[in-house]
């Protein structure tokens, strides 16, 4: 029997064996599409792709942003677009209109890749409004002929640093460069933690499969540098050095207390934002920054650290007195003072007060070599600093069991000649003195934010060179002196201690220079409760070689500033008890 | 009853073979249809979980895209609150640096000063796994993870 649903079933059947035909179609077609082919030609489904995390922020104590990021294009184009396009000559003139490259140049890059090249980068690290001027171009471009469009022209948005405010602590920040590797200063030594982990991924089309990799940026930076006080001691240096004369100068502001820098200002400064000019700035051996990295022979400031270390040996007492008559013969070698005078009987205030070379040299022999180069090492000196700071010198110290230590070191040691320091080795020296005996790690950074979390950096004592009692008679042994001489460095209202220093400048195979010197000052106040030390090195003033005239007015100008930005009441008032 | 009446029965009660065949066909269609239905709803749940991957990954880009803005703002806002521009700017309108006699000082009783500023406490994303599971899992994977999370053995219920 004949079934009279056949011809149904045919219809069914057809229409299942279509249907089947078309998933089979739609499935082939979608595998051979021109989508898919590109996908396999181009990235594939699977790419290794490198993250680079944000680089993290540099900020002064109070969250004023010293280093940060801006926005930048990689604009390029791929060989495939080019060979579709055939437009190289377009993008070559673009290019030199925009981004002042040699037509030529770019003309043959794109019309003769190398070999394994899928794309070519026309400018790694175009602005904002570059990018805009090509944009532009490309959309009024898009309805020419093929060969006179950018198309293909791709632009990646990335970030480079920036620095807003330009050369300020410019020493101290240091630079990146354009491959992302910090350069001197904090960028330098704490690169790898502001740079953060870059991470390599396989990045999947699939878009069931995991995210793009979260990365974390680079850590920030809370610096310990006061950004109106660094501003301020800039101005005033650079009006110093125009006043004075002076080939450079270096001036570091420090809390004793905690060893944090506040202040770090040397010269030249160069503007971050414009690092490839370093080499023009900065030419041949010019230091980055002098105040850790040029040692120099720092004259009478060194005293300090001399009778200090009497005055804790209890080789000598401040009553004790001496009879200058202009000349000390040591080991053969004549001592002179720096005014070829003599200052008669002095007592050892009187002693810093003049600052008298053959006095120095009598409390060094009183001293003994042993017990003096052991203070000398206690204070730091021929070490470095150890401060968060790339590049830091140590500077020189010549040792009695060294083959090079002549007993005549010792007395020239003793008034800061034959010795050789950096600025930050003698701030560090001499905040002993000002901290109750306590010598602190100086550093430049206050606090590590990563992840969300600050980490403060506590102050560190390393070391206590003398008693609490010496430094307090130290303290007030040259705040006297400072007064007595009726210094340039007194400042109305609150009372300092400090020294001069003028020293002659070595000449290798020559002797000294005759002619100029190193005029340095450091100091520290108030003398009962001190909240900032401030050391000075003018190199070769010519306007005055003395320390006393040319450095130590640099010392009040800049604690009268400081006091206002810090809030320091003068003595009288901060002595005060507050009413109840 | 004898055979011939008995064949007849059988003959009578027998289902013709199109009708079988029919059957068949129905059951076959409802299969297919059955599996149609579990293939779409499968295409359906797996395409809108690509979307929303794509959209994840988009946002995903759009927050670096944001980020990145961000930095560059903050750092223009820098620029223009540099200590030069700030000194320029207070220049402008009519203030001076203030100088030590200036200041009148006011003994305060028990004002200290703050030791340690935290500049700031940011709270960060978890690193990874920001977009959860049902996105980006498959009908099958979810399945798979159900089927794994059920209790497997007696005695294990809670």
């Amino acid at each position: 029997m004949k079934n009279p649903n056949s011809g149904r079933f045919l219809l069914v059947e057809v229409i299942l064996l279509f249907f089947g035909f078309f998933i089979l179609a739609r499935i082939f077609r979608i595998q051979h599409s021109a989508e898919a082919k590109a996908l396999l030609e181009g990235s594939g489904p699977l790419t290794l792709r490198t993250f680079y995390p944000a680089r993290g922020e540099i900020l002064d104590r109070d969250g004023h942003l010293l280093a940060g990021n801006k926005i930048v294009y990689e604009i390029g184009v791929s060989i495939a677009s080019l060979e579709k396009n055939n437009n190289a000559e377009t993008i070559a003139l673009a290019s030199s209109y925009y981004l002042g490259t040699d037509y030529q140049t770019v003309f043959d890059c794109l019309t003769h890749p190398a070999s394994n090249q899928t794309f070519i980068v026309l400018s790694n690290f175009a602005s904002p409004d570059v990018k805009q001027k090509f944009e532009d171009l490309k959309i009024a471009s898009e309805n020419k002929p093929g060969n006179q469009t950018l198309a293909g022209l791709e632009f990646t948005p990335r970030t480079m640093r920036s620095y807003p405010e330009g050369s300020l602590a410019s020493n101290v920040i240091g630079f990146v460069t354009q491959e992302g590797f910090g350069y001197y200063g904090v960028e330098e030594k704490f690169n790898s933690l502001l740079a953060g982990t870059t991470i390599n991924a396989w990045i999947s089309m699939d878009p069931n499969k995991p995210d793009l990799p979260d990365i974390p940026p680079g850590a920030t930076l809370v610096l310990t540098l006061n950004r109106e006080l660094q501003a301020v001691v800039e101005e005033i240096l650079d009006n110093a050095l125009q006043n004075t004369g002076a080939e450079s100068g270096t001036i570091i502001v420090i809390q004793p207390k905690t060893g944090e820098v506040l202040a770090m200002v040397t010269t030249p400064r160069m503007n971050l934002n414009e690092y490839w000019r370093v080499s023009e700035i900065f030419p041949g051996e010019t230091p980055f920054n002098r105040a850790i990295t040029q040692a120099y022979e720092p004259g009478s400031v060194f005293k300090v650290l001399t009778m200090a270390s009497a005055l804790d040996a209890g080789a000598v007492r401040p009553e004790d007195t001496y009879f200058d008559n202009g000349l000390n013969l040591y080991g053969g070698v004549p001592i002179y003072n720096w005014n070829n005078t003599a200052w008669g009987l002095q007592d050892m205030t009187g002693c810093l007060q003049h600052s008298i070379n053959t006095c120095l040299v009598h409390v060094a022999d009183l001293l003994g070599k042993e017990n003096f180069y052991s203070y000398m090492k206690k204070f730091g000196i021929g070490h470095t600093t150890g401060i968060d700071l790339a590049g830091e010198a140590s500077g020189r110290l010549r040792l009695p069991d060294g083959g090079d230590w002549h007993q005549v070191d010792l007395a020239t040691n003793a008034f800061g000649q034959g010795v050789s320091v950096t600025p930050i080795q003698m701030a560090m020296a001499a905040s002993a003195i000002a901290n109750d005996g306590n010598m602190m790690y100086p550093h430049l950074v206050r606090a590590i934010i990563q992840d969300g979390r600050q980490q403060n950096i506590n102050p560190q004592v390393i070391g206590m060179p003398i008693s609490t009692a010496t430094a307090h008679t130290l303290n007030e042994m040259l705040s006297t002196s400072l007064e007595q001489e009726s210094s340039n460095a007194l400042v109305p209202g609150y009372r300092v201690s400090g020294k001069t220093g003028t020293a002659q400048i070595p000449v290798p195979g020559v002797g000294y220079d005759s002619t100029s010197t190193n005029a340095s000052f450091v100091g520290w106040g108030p003398v009962d409760d001190p909240q900032f030390l401030v050391y000075v090195w003018l190199e070769r003033p010519t306007s005055s070689i003395w320390g006393s005239e040319v450095a130590a007015p640099l010392f009040k100008q800049i604690v009268e500033k400081f006091v206002v930005l810090m809030g320091i009441p003068p003595d009288n008032i901060r002595l005060q008890k507050a009413p109840p | 009853m004898n055979t011939k009446t008995i064949s007849n029965y059988i003959q009578k009660y027998r289902q013709a073979p199109w009708r079988t065949q029919l059957q068949w066909l129905i059951v076959f269609v409802l299969g297919l249809v059955v599996a149609g239905m579990i293939a779409g709803l499968y295409e359906s749940v797996s395409a809108r979980a690509a979307v929303v991957g794509r959209e994840v990954r988009s946002l995903n880009i759009a927050i670096s895209d944001g980020e990145r803005v961000n930095a560059d703002q903050e750092s223009q806002l820098a620029e223009l609150m540099s200590a030069q521009r700030m000194r320029e700017r207070a220049h402008a309108l009519g203030f001076e640096p203030m100088e030590p006699d200036n200041i009148i000082y006011v003994p305060v009783s028990g004002y200290t000063l703050q030791a340690v500023t935290t500049i700031t406490a940011r709270t960060t994303l978890p690193s990874m796994a920001i977009t959860p599971p049902e996105y980006t899992q498959s009908l099958f994977e979810w399945f798979v993870a159900r089927i794994q999370a059920s209790p497997s053995a007696i005695g294990d219920r809670p």
